[in-house]
């Protein structure tokens, strides 16, 4: 719900509601327009209505900020709305004018992207956890899972799924941990790129990849398959970081869940879904 | 500038269109020519494409012809290779939003030419195929190529099916369109700008070419 309002109101779709001339008589453009109207009515916050944070954050979050939004809209009462997505895809977005409050990314150089075109606050940039990447293998699936990256290489995995390392974090991570245990050369021919770390974990969900590189805070509650913990010394770390945002209209709100997020219950929600977090330097394998 | 993606868009257009074309005049002409039951039921399944979520019809194509379907498990045991993340794969993802577009123009086009002209040739002789080649379909060839057309241009511009089955391998399956949306997201602009360039010109002028037929043709409503 809070989900696709989020997006609707992305830089692509604001910028296409400036120029209702040419196209505006087909019945599904008026529908669009008047759901856009309706969509910025909302974000000028009334009396009435309760106040709404908008956090735009990287796919990697997209179950545990589910929760902690949980326990703050439990503690606050107010309501988070999030867009998830690759952050390259939620910083350029933003970058264009995008209205959000807070921006979790997924790697702490697309938070200094935003902060250098001026959408968001460097004052309010903070580390909030340190993300792990998995190999994830399917229940159901007839082979032996990976024990380590250089396994990879062995013929019977014939498809192995990664984001794209041009724009998600986790995807690079992949990507390095592969040239690090000395099998980029030899598995990059079998490689197939997911838009976010989600896309690329359906992928092994479905069947389609006997593999797939994921963040570890989404092989840990998705059921039906297992994962291997990719060791650490094997990439850069993926230091997350998020930043307080202006034009979403309520940053003292990003400011607060952004706070929330690293309070006590905060943490322990990020812990729950293996995050390390500021302070924390060691994850125990599962 | 990245040539590679364009190329291999335009490969994969192409392929499609050919596959579109022949199949989608005979799917028209068993619509507009045959009654059967579920005709219009089958006109329907044809058309949802052009009105389904991206995503969704990915998810179901993806379900479809993947590794662990029945179709896709039968295409890698024949050819050693997935049918999902080849270029295969991409031409079904480039077909499917295409395929409809030539139906219901080819579909309008025929039912559109005057029966009585099929009827004559026939009185003058003419089998059911002779009167159906000779007469039928060069009279709605106008409405007929024009729907081609939108397809190839439909096919080109891919991007959510082929985005959800074909994972964006360069030089593989990352077509222009795949391209440009990394390119972007990465921060590299001036590298989409080509590429963004060429299909909008491609596109205009298809659109410039489907119009100029449907105004020539008077048989095409």
């Amino acid at each position: 719900m809070g989900f696709s309002q989020g997006g609707r109101e992305n830089g692509r779709f604001v910028g296409s509601s400036k120029s209702n001339l040419p196209y505006s008589l087909t019945p599904c453009s008026i529908l669009l327009a008047l759901t856009l109207a309706s969509a910025c009515k909302k974000s000028e916050p009334t009396a009435q209505e309760p106040a709404q944070v908008r956090v735009a954050a990287a796919a990697d979050l997209s179950l545990a900020f589910r929760d902690v939004a949980m326990a703050y809209e439990k503690k606050t009462g107010v309501k988070v709305v999030f867009t998830f997505g690759s952050t390259g895809n939620l910083a350029k977005q933003i970058d264009e004018g995008a209205k959000y409050d807070l921006f979790a990314a997924a790697n702490v150089s697309f938070a200094d992207q935003v902060i250098a075109s001026g959408a968001c606050d460097g004052a309010t940039k903070a580390p909030y956890a340190r993300g792990r990447i998995v190999l994830w293998t399917k229940d159901d699936a007839k082979i032996d899972p990976p024990k380590s990256v250089a396994d990879l290489a062995d013929k019977r995995f014939v498809k192995i799924a990664i984001a794209n390392p041009e724009h998600a974090p986790y995807g690079m991570a992949a990507q390095q941990a592969m040239t690090a245990a000395g099998v980029w050369e030899t598995v990059k021919p079998k490689l197939v790129y997911g838009e976010n770390v989600q896309q690329t974990l359906q992928f092994a969900q479905t069947g389609n990849v006997e593999v797939a590189i994921v963040a570890l805070s989404l092989a840990i509650v998705v059921e039906g398959g297992k994962y291997t913990l990719v060791e650490e010394a094997q990439h850069k770390p993926i230091d997350q970081a998020l930043v307080v945002c202006s034009r979403g209209g309520n940053a003292a709100g990003g400011k607060d869940f952004a706070s929330f997020v690293s309070s006590a219950d905060g943490r322990a929600i990020m812990r729950k879904f293996g995050f390390v977090l500021p302070g924390e330097s060691v994850v125990k394998a599962p | 500038m990245e040539w590679h993606p364009l190329l291999l868009s335009l490969q994969v257009a192409s392929i499609a269109t050919a596959i579109t074309a022949v199949a989608g005049v005979l799917t028209a002409w068993l619509l507009a020519s045959k009654r059967f039951p579920g005709r219009e039921l089958l006109d329907v399944i044809i058309t949802t494409p052009m009105v389904l979520p991206p995503t969704v019809l990915g998810y179901y194509v993806l379900v479809a012809i993947g590794r662990r379907s029945a179709i896709g498990g039968l295409y890698e045991s024949l050819t050693g290779s997935s049918l999902v993340f080849t270029r295969t794969g991409a031409v079904i993802a480039a077909a499917i939003g295409a395929f409809p577009l030539v139906v219901k123009a080819a579909r309008a086009a025929l039912e559109a030419v005057d029966p009585m002209l099929v009827a004559a040739a026939r009185t003058l002789g003419a089998g059911p195929a002779r009167a159906f080649f000779t007469v039928r379909l060069p009279l709605a060839m106008g409405g007929i190529v024009a729907g081609i057309m939108l397809g190839f241009a439909r096919s080109l511009g891919d991007f959510g099916v082929t985005l959800m089955i074909a994972g964006d391998i360069p030089g593989e399956t990352q077509t222009a369109s795949l391209a440009i949306y990394d390119a972007i997201q990465a921060n590299r602009e001036r590298d989409a700008l080509g590429m963004i360039a060429v299909l909008s010109v491609t596109a205009i002028a298809i659109l410039y070419v489907v119009n100029k037929l449907g105004a020539g043709d008077q048989h095409v409503r």
